[in-house]
C-alpha cells in the first residue's frame, strides 16, 4: 500500500432496510472486521478500502431512523457522530422509500459534516417504471447524490469518484432550512450562542449540537461548560411545559414536512407504486389460514437444512479428528514426550480444537439459511406472524426462530440473536436459548432412557423432557421480563420490506464472516474451558485420569452433599462437570468414571429410575456447554449477562431436580 | 360528524383506513412513529391482521408497509375514513359511500343486482339486526345482507349535508 496514504474515515448511515450492509460488503470486500460497539450488544463492522491516494476506513453504523435515540442502535449512531465525527458521512437512501429515508438525511445534513448521498436500489425502481429526479435532490441538499444498485454493483465507480472528490475538496454541508416553531428556534439560537462562547472544539455545527443537547438527559458527556448545560436544562423545562408533544416528535414533524416536499419533487407526478410481487406473495405467506402452516413448513425445512446437513458434516469432522489424533499419538515426536504432556496435547489441546471445529459446519449452514430468510424479506413476515405469541414474553417475533434453532444447537442460535431488533430481545433470547433441548443433550437422554426404561416408556420420558424444556423457556421468560434483566422493551414498529432475491455473494459472505467471527471471539474461551476440565480430570498426575482421586473426582465428592438431595451421586456429578465442555462427552465420561466395559449394567445397578430422571432434568437445564457460554459472552459483551445465564441455569436445574426427586420419594417411587 | 377518537382494538379490521390526529401519550412509541415519518395527518390503511391477531400490517401511503400492534394504534387518536360495513365504527343513520366490494366476480354481480356498487351511498338505520338492513340512499330502497357479505363491503365516511 501507499506509504504516504492519508487515513480517511467514512461512516455509512441509513435507516434500516436500505441495503447499507450490501453496499458495505461491496466497498470493503474481504477486509472487514467485526466487534461490538462499546458496552452494548450492537454489532460494529468496519472495513478498509483504497481510494486513489487515500486509505478509507468505512464504518458501518447500525440502522437508525433518527439521531434522537429511541433504540440502542440509534444511541450508538448518535454517540458516534457526536464523539468522533467521521470525515465524511455516506448516507444511503432506498429509492423506493425516499421520504422515510430523507428524514435521517436532513438530520445528518444539519451536522455540517461533508456528506455524499447514495440512492440505492435504482434497478428495482427502474423495473417498476419510475424515474427519479435526483438532480433536484442534489440541488436541494447541496451534496453529491449518486444513483447506485449495491446488489448489481451499478453506479459504484461513480460513488467512489464522488467520495474521492469530497475527500480531496471537503466542503461543509449546507445546513438545510427546516422551519420550526419560533419557540424552538429561540431555544436553538440561545444554546448555539452559548456553545459558540464556550470553548467547545468541534467540527459539528453548533445548532446541531444544541439540538442534540436539548434531546439528551445528560449534557455533560459533550460539554463540561456549566453555562451551556444550565441553559439547556432551563430550556428543556420550558419546552416541556409549553409544547403539547415531546420535543423530538415536534422536530420530526418539522423535518418530515421538508422531507415530504423533497420526496414529492424527486418523484414528480409519478404515483407511488407498491411492489405488486410482494403484495401477491404476502397474500400467500401471510394468509389468514395458510400463513401459519406455510411458516411451520418453512421452519421445518430450515431446521432440517441446518442440522440435517450439518450433523453428517460434524460426524465427518469428528472421525477425521479422531483419526488424526490417533495418528498423532503414534508419532515418535509425541511418543518421546512424557505421558502427562502427551495427554495435555491430545486430550487437552487437540480435543479443544476438535470441539471448536465441530461447530463450524452448523454455524456456516445456520447463517447461510438465516441470511436467505433475512435477505429475502421473509424474516419481517416471521416477526409479523409470531409477534402475538412472543410479545407475551416481551420478545419480538424473530426471537421465535432463534429459540427454535436452539433445539438443534445452542451455539449458533445464540450467535443468531444479533438479527433481533432490540437489545432487550437479544439479551432475553440469549438467556432463554440455554433451556432448549439441543441434540447433544438428546444423545444423553436417548442413552440413559434406553438403560433405565423399557422401549415403550422411553420415548414418553424424552417427550416429557421436551415439555419440561418448553415450560422452562416460557417460565424463565416471564421471570426475566418481570425483573427487567434486558432493560425496557422497545416499541414494536417494524417496516415490512418488499421481497427481494438474495444474492449468493452476500449470503456466502455472511456465513464466512460468522465462522471467522466465531473463531476469533468465541473459540479462545471454548479452548480455555476444555483445558480447565482437562486439568481437573488429569491432576494430580500420579492417579488414573478421571478417577475419584483426581481434582475432578475430589470436586465431585466435595459437591456430593449438594447433589445428594437430587439423587445424583458423585460419579454423575463428575460427569456433569465434564458436561460443561460439551454434552456429547457426558456418556463417555460416565464410562471412564465407572471404569467398566459394561456401562449400562453398572449404571443400572447403581442408579434407580427416579435418580436417572433427576439426572436428566439437571442435564437439560444447567449450563448447556462452554461454547454456549462463550457465545453469550461474545454476543452480549457483558459479564453480568454471562453470569446470570450460568447462575440461573444451575439454580433452575437444581431446584427442578430437587422438587422432582423429593416429591417422587414422597410418593413412594424409587 | 365523526371526529378523532381512540379506535378500539376490535375495530381495527383489514381494509379500514384512518387519519392520525395525535400519536398518543407513549413517548417511545410516538417518537418512533414520528421518526419514521408517521405523523398527525398521515393516512393509515390497515392491510391485514396477523393470523394470531394482535398485530396489524398497515400502509402509510409511502409504498412500504409496516407492522405494529393493535394496542399501539388504539392509543393514538384517529379519525376513521373507511371501514368494512361490519365495523363497530359504522354509525347508525350516517351516510356512507361504498368504496370497494372486496370479492370475486360473482359477489360483484350479486351486489350489482341488489343495487350495491362502488360509489353508491348507503345508510344503516337499525343497529344490531340480522340480517343487516342497508338503506340505499340513491334509490331509497332497503336491502338485507348476511354478515359474510357485509364484511366484504368497504364504506367511506362522507361529509353529508344533513350531518352538519
Amino acid at each position: 500500500m501507499n506509504p504516504t496514504a492519508e487515513p480517511v474515515t467514512i461512516a455509512l448511515a441509513s435507516i434500516p432496510n436500505s441495503g447499507k450492509t450490501t453496499l458495505f460488503n461491496c466497498l470493503t470486500g474481504s477486509s472487514q472486521s467485526t466487534g461490538n460497539w462499546p458496552g452494548v450488544s450492537v454489532e460494529k463492522k468496519s472495513g478498509i478500502f483504497p481510494l486513489g491516494e487515500y486509505i478509507v476506513t468505512l464504518i458501518d453504523l447500525p440502522g437508525a431512523y433518527a439521531l434522537s435515540p429511541v433504540t440502542e442502535e440509534e444511541q450508538v449512531v448518535r454517540d458516534y457522530i457526536l464523539n468522533s465525527p467521521p470525515d465524511i458521512i455516506l448516507n444511503v437512501l432506498d429509492a423506493g422509500n425516499l421520504q422515510r429515508g430523507l428524514g435521517l438525511t436532513l438530520q445528518m445534513a444539519a451536522s455540517a459534516l461533508p456528506m455524499v448521498v447514495a440512492v440505492n436500489m435504482m434497478d428495482e425502481t427502474r423495473r417498476r417504471g419510475i424515474t427519479l429526479d435526483l438532480k433536484a435532490l442534489a440541488q436541494h441538499l447541496g451534496v453529491p447524490v449518486i444513483e447506485i444498485s449495491a446488489k448489481t454493483g451499478e453506479g459504484l465507480p461513480d460513488l467512489k469518484e464522488a467520495l474521492y472528490e469530497v475527500i480531496k475538496h471537503p466542503e461543509k454541508t449546507r445546513i438545510p432550512h427546516i422551519s420550526c416553531p419560533p419557540l424552538l428556534e429561540k431555544a436553538f439560537f440561545q444554546i448555539t450562542e452559548a456553545i459558540g462562547k464556550s470553548s467547545i472544539d468541534t467540527r459539528l455545527d453548533h445548532t446541531f449540537l444544541a439540538m442534540r443537547m436539548l434531546e439528551a438527559e445528560n449534557q455533560n458527556q459533550w460539554t463540561s461548560n456549566e453555562k451551556v448545560a444550565a441553559l439547556t436544562k432551563k430550556w428543556q423545562r420550558h419546552l416541556k411545559q409549553s409544547l403539547h408533544t415531546s420535543f423530538p416528535v415536534v422536530c420530526a414533524g418539522c423535518r418530515f414536512n421538508a422531507a415530504r416536499g423533497l420526496a414529492m419533487e424527486v418523484l414528480g407526478e409519478q404515483p407511488i407504486i407498491e411492489d405488486k410481487l410482494s403484495r401477491r406473495l404476502d397474500h400467500i405467506f401471510l394468509h389468514r389460514f395458510f400463513g401459519l402452516p406455510i411458516f411451520i413448513m418453512l421452519m421445518f425445512l430450515l431446521f432440517q437444512g441446518v442440522y440435517g446437513l450439518g450433523a453428517p458434516l460434524q460426524e465427518v469432522l469428528s472421525v477425521a479428528f479422531d483419526r488424526a489424533g490417533s495418528w498423532l499419538s503414534s508419532q515418535i515426536m509425541v511418543l518421546s514426550l512424557s505421558a502427562g504432556l502427551q495427554s495435555f496435547l491430545l486430550d487437552g489441546i487437540w480435543q479443544g480444537i476438535a470441539v471448536v471445529t465441530s461447530f463450524l459446519p452448523i454455524i456456516a449452514l445456520f447463517f447461510f439459511f438465516m441470511s436467505l430468510i433475512e435477505d429475502s424479506g421473509y424474516m419481517a413476515r416471521v416477526a409479523f406472524l409470531m409477534d402475538r405469541l412472543m410479545h407475551r414474553l416481551g420478545l419480538d417475533g424473530k426471537a421465535f426462530i432463534s429459540i427454535l434453532l436452539g433445539y438443534g444447537c445452542n451455539v449458533p442460535a445464540v450467535m443468531g440473536t444479533r438479527i433481533l431488533t432490540s437489545n432487550y430481545s437479544r439479551i432475553l433470547t440469549m438467556l432463554l436459548i440455554p433451556f432448549t433441548l439441543c441434540t447433544a443433550r438428546l444423545q444423553i437422554f436417548v442413552f440413559l432412557t434406553a438403560i433405565f426404561f423399557t422401549s415403550t416408556i422411553a420415548p414418553w420420558i424424552i417427550l416429557s423432557l421436551y415439555g419440561c424444556s418448553f415450560v422452562a423457556v416460557i417460565l424463565t421468560g416471564f421471570v426475566l421480563k418481570l425483573f427487567r434483566i434486558g432493560g425496557a422493551p422497545e416499541p414494536f414498529i417494524m417496516e415490512i420490506p418488499p421481497y427481494r432475491f438474495p444474492t449468493l455473494r452476500s449470503v456466502g459472505l455472511r456465513s464466512w464472516y460468522e465462522m471467522k467471527d466465531f473463531l476469533f471471539r468465541a473459540a479462545p474461551l471454548i479452548m480455555a474451558g476444555v483445558l480447565l476440565v482437562w486439568l481437573l480430570s488429569h491432576m494430580p498426575t500420579n492417579v488414573p485420569p478421571a478417577s475419584a482421586a483426581t481434582w475432578a473426582g475430589q470436586l465431585g465428592q466435595i459437591l456430593a452433599p449438594v447433589f445428594q438431595p437430587l439423587g445424583i451421586g458423585w460419579q454423575e456429578t463428575v460427569a456433569l462437570i465434564f458436561g460443561f465442555i460439551a454434552k456429547e462427552i457426558v456418556v463417555g465420561s460416565l464410562a471412564v468414571i465407572y471404569g467398566g466395559t459394561d456401562l449400562a449394567g453398572l449404571m443400572g445397578s447403581h442408579i434407580t429410575q427416579m435418580q436417572s430422571i433427576s439426572f436428566m432434568i439437571f442435564c437439560l437445564l444447567y449450563t448447556p456447554c462452554v461454547a454456549t457460554i462463550a457465545a453469550i459472552w461474545s454476543e452480549s459483551r457483558s459479564l453480568r449477562i454471562t453470569l446470570i445465564s450460568l447462575v440461573s441455569g444451575l439454580t433452575i436445574a437444581w431446584l427442578t431436580s430437587f422438587i422432582f426427586y423429593q416429591s417422587g420419594l414422597l410418593f413412594g417411587f424409587h | 360528524m365523526i371526529s378523532a377518537q381512540h379506535i378500539p382494538v376490535s375495530a381495527l379490521l383489514a381494509q379500514s383506513e384512518c387519519i392520525i390526529r395525535s400519536l398518543g401519550s407513549n413517548d417511545k412509541t410516538s417518537q418512533r412513529l414520528a421518526q419514521m415519518g408517521i405523523l398527525p395527518g398521515t393516512h393509515l390503511l390497515i392491510i391485514r391482521v396477523a393470523p394470531l391477531g394482535g398485530t396489524i400490517e398497515v400502509n402509510d401511503g409511502q409504498g412500504q408497509s409496516f407492522a405494529l400492534r393493535q394496542q399501539e394504534v388504539a392509543a393514538m387518536a384517529c379519525e376513521p375514513v373507511a371501514m368494512p360495513l361490519v365495523s363497530e365504527l359504522v354509525v347508525k343513520g350516517e351516510t356512507y359511500m361504498i368504496r370497494d366490494l372486496c370479492g370475486g366476480k360473482t359477489f360483484q354481480q350479486r351486489m350489482a343486482v341488489v343495487g350495491l356498487q362502488k360509489g353508491g351511498l348507503i345508510q344503516i338505520r337499525e343497529a344490531g339486526v340480522k340480517p343487516i338492513q342497508i338503506h340505499l340512499v340513491d334509490t331509497d330502497r332497503q336491502v338485507s345482507l348476511g354478515k359474510g357479505e357485509a364484511k366484504k363491503i368497504i364504506v367511506e365516511v362522507i361529509n353529508h349535508e344533513s350531518n352538519s
